[in-house]
């Protein structure tokens, strides 16, 4: 089977800001692959990227072994942005059900599983509008997962949800992982990165470096991975990539 | 091209504007609203008049089976029925000239000794009209019901001899040319149309504007859902609120306001619905324009108050600059006024209407078009 993703020396400017630098990465299947870095690091650049939202000037993406943008294999791919995007009129389960039907989903539980998953089944009948923040951002979630995709790209999803909450996402995020489903993540809070399997430390459109949580404070020297990022901050230029 | 998807967007949005009952009142009640303020003013504008008659004609025999008609009597008669603001009064041409001088009569109309028989020979009316001048508006009010008097006049004369003799003609530039009876059944047909597509196309620009703006359009576009998909789907769902709407205010115009139409509602209907599509898709394609709700506006003297003023609705075309001409029929709603008006005013029926409304229906599809691309465009951004 091929990698979940691929992304190939990919390059995007925007007018006067070089958001991504010729960054590569791969990303086997079933695995949680964290990337972490600081605001402007390109870490929403590349993840509209990798879905063709954003048309890089150079290098390619090849998302569960097709090349991007790729309409079909889209159907296949769940996105959560990272501003809520929903129908503030609509209810939590018309904009569940809205999304599930775009991406082909017939079955109407699937609809009801996503909206339980992520604790709402109380809130299905409130308007979006009427929802607390961590409340639409669960519902944004749901958006994302409710067709069962198996690459989903997250755009820093735990951003004002609670701490209970939180543990039931990564629970779920690992029962994702054991059913073969591959997951990317965006953060900048370190002690969630903890929790994935890899993780990629994103700088000025650059991978400084790569590896899992304890790998990279091993090769850093240091006994958090906010030091370590800085390590290989301060290192840029020198910090090679572990495969 | 998947209908299933193009159907759950139009449900969607449905589902979205019936969510916002504030929205849906706005757009059936200010059209009525407008209107009734709209049509007070206008027919206020239009007093009752008095003409005076000389009536020398001495008819003539039309043949064919009908006889002895004397058309200046017909046309006497036609004309105060036509509307009840028209007092006529008869005049020898000796007391014309001072009932005019003292206002006593608003106009005075000859009809020759030979009337009748000049009209037969020459398939054409040529009235001789002295206008009291003063009041310009009654003079055009008076105008316009001599011309629908003759139009009546002679529509009854060829029902009658259908098949005997051959159609009278008029010259065309004399019936039509600025000719506006009651100035509300002259404005009332753009106007419907007028509504219809300033309220389809603020609210899809708007709805549109706000799908880009909050990220779901984005989020669409992580979706199988294409460009054309999306915006027909709009379309359709528009398409509900803009066929309410348009029966709303077909409705009030009609039978409340009582604007006289000619030609088939159907026809009408059908012409509005084809504003109302073009308007959704002209309303998404600027949209893709637009960053803020404020832009949003600003597109409004710029895309509809222009398009009014070019489309003829109150300036006649004919009446612009030779070069402003092309620019006016440029505008859809130019096709849209002149279809609305010629099914209306003169009675056209759908195949004589049938330019304007294939060139409506172009519009339509080319902003459908035009949008799908605008939004792939930007999706490279
Ligand atoms: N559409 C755009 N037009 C212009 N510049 C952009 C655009 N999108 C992103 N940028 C720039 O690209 C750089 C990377 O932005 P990006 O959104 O990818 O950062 P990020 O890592 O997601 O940051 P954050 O943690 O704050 O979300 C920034 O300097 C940003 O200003
Ligand atoms: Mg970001």
């Amino acid at each position: 089977m091929t990698d979940a993703l691929t992304v190939n020396a990919v390059q995007k400017h925007f007018k006067g800001v070089h958001a991504l630098r010729g960054l590569s990465l791969q990303v086997e299947r079933g695995i949680t692959y964290g990337l972490l870095g600081p605001n402007g690091a390109g870490k929403t650049t590349l993840i509209r990227t990798i879905l063709g939202l954003t048309v890089p000037d150079s290098g390619e993406v090849l998302a569960l072994g097709v090349r991007m943008p790729d309409k079909a294999v889209l159907q296949r791919i769940g996105y959560m942005p990272q501003s809520t995007a929903l129908y503030d009129d609509l209810t939590v389960h018309q904009n569940v059900a809205f999304f599930a039907a775009l991406s082909g989903v017939t079955d109407p539980a699937r609809v009801d599983q996503a909206i339980t998953l992520v604790s709402l089944q109380n809130r299905a009948q409130s308007r979006v509008r009427e929802l607390s923040g961590g409340m639409r951002q669960r519902c944004s979630l749901a958006c994302a997962l409710v067709h069962e995709p198996e690459l989903i790209l997250l755009d820093e999803p735990t951003v004002g949800i609670d701490p209970q909450l939180r543990v039931q996402f990564w629970d779920h995020f690992r029962r994702l992982n054991q059913a073969g489903v591959t997951l990317i993540v965006s953060s900048h809070v370190m002690d969630e990165a903890e929790r994935c399997d890899k993780l990629g430390f994103v700088r000025e459109g650059t991978l400084l470096a790569e590896g899992s949580a304890s790998e990279l404070r091993q090769r850093a020297g240091t006994p958090t991975l906010e030091e370590a990022f800085l390590h290989f901050a301060e290192n840029g230029a020198s910090a090679e990539r572990i495969a | 091209m998947s209908s299933q998807r193009i159907f759950h967007v139009a449900r969607r949005v449905i589902a979205q504007l019936a969510a916002d009952p504030r929205t849906i009142a706005l757009i059936l009640i200010v059209p009525i609203v407008v209107l009734t303020v709209a049509g007070i003013l206008i027919r206020a504008e239009t007093t009752a008049i008095t003409v005076g008659i000389i009536q020398q004609d001495s008819g003539a025999d039309a043949g064919f089976g009908i006889g002895f008609v004397n058309l200046g009597e017909r046309l006497t008669a036609s004309m105060s029925t036509v509307s009840d603001q028209v007092t006529i009064v008869t005049l020898t041409p000796e007391s014309a000239d001072e009932a005019l001088q003292r206002a006593d009569v608003d106009a005075v109309i000859t009809f020759p000794p030979e009337f009748t028989q000049t009209v037969m020979d020459d398939h054409a009316i040529h009235l001789n009209v002295a206008y009291e001048g003063s009041n310009p508006m009654a003079a055009q009010f008076l105008q316009g019901i001599v011309m629908r008097a003759a139009v009546e006049t002679l529509a009854g004369l060829s029902v009658i001899t259908a098949q005997a003799i051959p159609e009278i003609t008029i010259d065309a530039a004399y019936l039509y040319g600025g000719a506006d009876f009651d100035n509300l059944d002259y404005l009332a047909p753009p106007f419907i149309g007028l509504f219809v597509f300033l309220f389809v196309f603020i609210l899809t620009s708007v709805s549109f504007l706000r799908e880009r703006t909050t990220g779901t359009l984005e989020r669409l576009q992580t979706t199988p859902i294409s460009r054309l998909e999306l915006v027909i789907g709009y379309m359709l769902g528009f398409s509900l609120f803009a066929l309410a709407q348009s029966l709303i205010i077909l409705g009030y115009t009609i039978f409340v306001l009582e604007v006289h139409y000619a030609g088939s509602l159907l026809v009408v209907f059908l012409v509005e619905l084809l504003l109302a599509l073009m308007a959704v898709n002209l309303g998404i394609f600027f949209s893709t324009f637009a960053r803020s709700e404020f832009q949003v506006v600003q597109f409004i003297p710029l895309v509809v108050v222009t398009q009014i003023l070019l489309s003829g609705a109150f300036w006649a075309i004919s009446a612009m600059p030779a070069w402003l001409q092309p620019v006016a029929w440029l505008m859809p709603l130019t096709h849209a006024n002149q279809a609305l008006r010629d099914v209306m005013i003169k009675g056209f029926d759908l195949v004589q209407v049938a330019p304007y409304v294939l060139a409506l229906g172009g519009f339509a599809v080319l902003f459908v078009l035009l949008s799908a691309r605008t939004i792939r465009h930007q999706a490279g951004g």
